[in-house]
């Protein structure tokens, strides 16, 4: 399985490497403790470590500014803290901004307190209008190039999904 | 000290600088005292994340010094920020935030936490090594320079006294802000910010 992962987590940040983000702000979930790994130890990108996820929000909507690709890194019960920053930062003055959470809560998930983004989280990410990819399969990452380009394109975030069969190099 | 005299004072000592105002108070008085509409980048919309946004900034400008303000009703929502700012160690981030003891944007409500908090105490206990804090016009006037100059990151607490009044909020929408900020930079040297660069002829 960890070397599955390990794969999937390589073939990602080869993608954002290529699609021309160079940092990356996360606060871990478990399914991407091999994904905040390698975008640590990879030299192609400066890894942060933040607080909490609104801080992703906000460094990474400032990297912006200064012509940076920066990548948001998190779990699903982190992005959901994160509506303030994203509906005030990025939709008031338009910047784009490329998320990567967990789906958490879908089928699967054996942890019962994430059963909560099973029922809310796509709905709560519909009700703000934020475009959604899910990234299901290992076909599906180089769709993190076209979230990224959409979100430039459009002036607003775009989130895209990762399942936990995904992560763990099994789909 | 004044709040007034505080930021006419900054507004003289940073004339060349990227600046990042937090909402309510920071922004308006800002706007009142400069009318800048370009170098800074008015942040509204961002209950405690200035300081954030600004490193963001500060990450892909090296060559610039990048000022961020926060509110003390902000700061408290988030005082991890300074974590974060440790850990990034940005040579080229001031951060200031501006102790008023109430809530500015919304009719100067108490907020009641700056009577027995040591804000510069907390930065000292973040690990930031640069940690400053004025009361004075004259102790503002006298230390500044060594703040916002002397290459390191660095976090300054303003002690002022609340505004007593209401004022406007920049007469700029949200995506105005960000192109001529995005622009700004982009045509003083900075690196391209959005896809499609402005030619004039």
């Amino acid at each position: 399985m960890a070397d599955g992962a390990d794969k999937v987590a390589a073939r990602i940040a080869d993608v954002a490497a290529d699609c021309g983000i160079s940092l990356v702000a996360s606060l871990p979930d478990g399914w991407i403790t091999q994904l905040i790994t390698r975008f640590a130890s990879d030299p192609r990108f400066r890894h942060v470590s933040v607080n909490r996820e609104e801080s992703a929000i906000g460094l990474c909507s400032g990297a912006f500014l200064s012509g940076t690709g920066a990548f948001a890194l998190m779990g699903a019960s982190g992005f959901l803290t994160c509506i303030y920053a994203i509906t005030k930062i990025n939709y008031t003055y338009q910047i784009p901004l490329l998320i990567g959470i967990t789906l958490r809560g879908r089928p699967g998930d054996h942890a019962k307190f994430h059963q909560s983004n099973g029922l809310y989280l796509e709905p709560v990410i519909s009700a703000i209008d934020l475009p959604f990819i899910p990234i299901e399969r290992a076909d599906d990452i180089p769709a993190l190039a076209t979230a990224h380009r959409h979100s430039r394109v459009m002036s607003r975030p775009v989130v895209v999904g990762f399942t936990r069969a995904l992560l763990r190099g099994e789909a | 000290m004044r709040f007034e005299d505080c930021f006419r004072l900054l507004a003289e000592r940073l004339k060349h600088d990227v600046i990042v105002t937090s909402a309510g108070n920071c922004s308006e008085l800002w706007w009142e005292i400069t009318g800048e509409t370009e170098r800074v980048f008015y942040l509204e919309a961002s209950m405690s994340l200035a300081s954030m946004f600004a490193a963001g900034i500060a990450i892909g400008a090296p060559e610039r010094t990048v000022v961020a303000f926060s509110g003390d009703g902000a700061f408290c929502m988030n005082p991890g920020m300074l974590l974060v700012e440790r850990q990034l160690a940005l040579p080229n981030l001031k951060h200031f935030m501006v102790s008023n003891r109430c809530y500015g944007s919304t009719n100067d409500l108490a907020h009641p936490f700056g009577d027995f908090v040591d804000y510069g105490g907390m930065a000292l206990a973040a690990g930031i090594d640069r940690v400053y804090a004025f009361s004075t016009i004259e102790g503002l006037a006298q230390g500044v320079d060594d703040m916002l100059r002397v290459p390191g990151h660095a976090f300054g607490v303003l002690e002022v006294e609340p505004l007593g009044r209401h004022l406007p909020s920049p007469p700029l929408d949200g995506p105005e802000v960000k192109f001529r900020f995005g622009r700004y930079l982009e045509r003083t040297g900075g690196r391209p910010v959005f896809d499609a660069p402005l030619k004039i002829k």
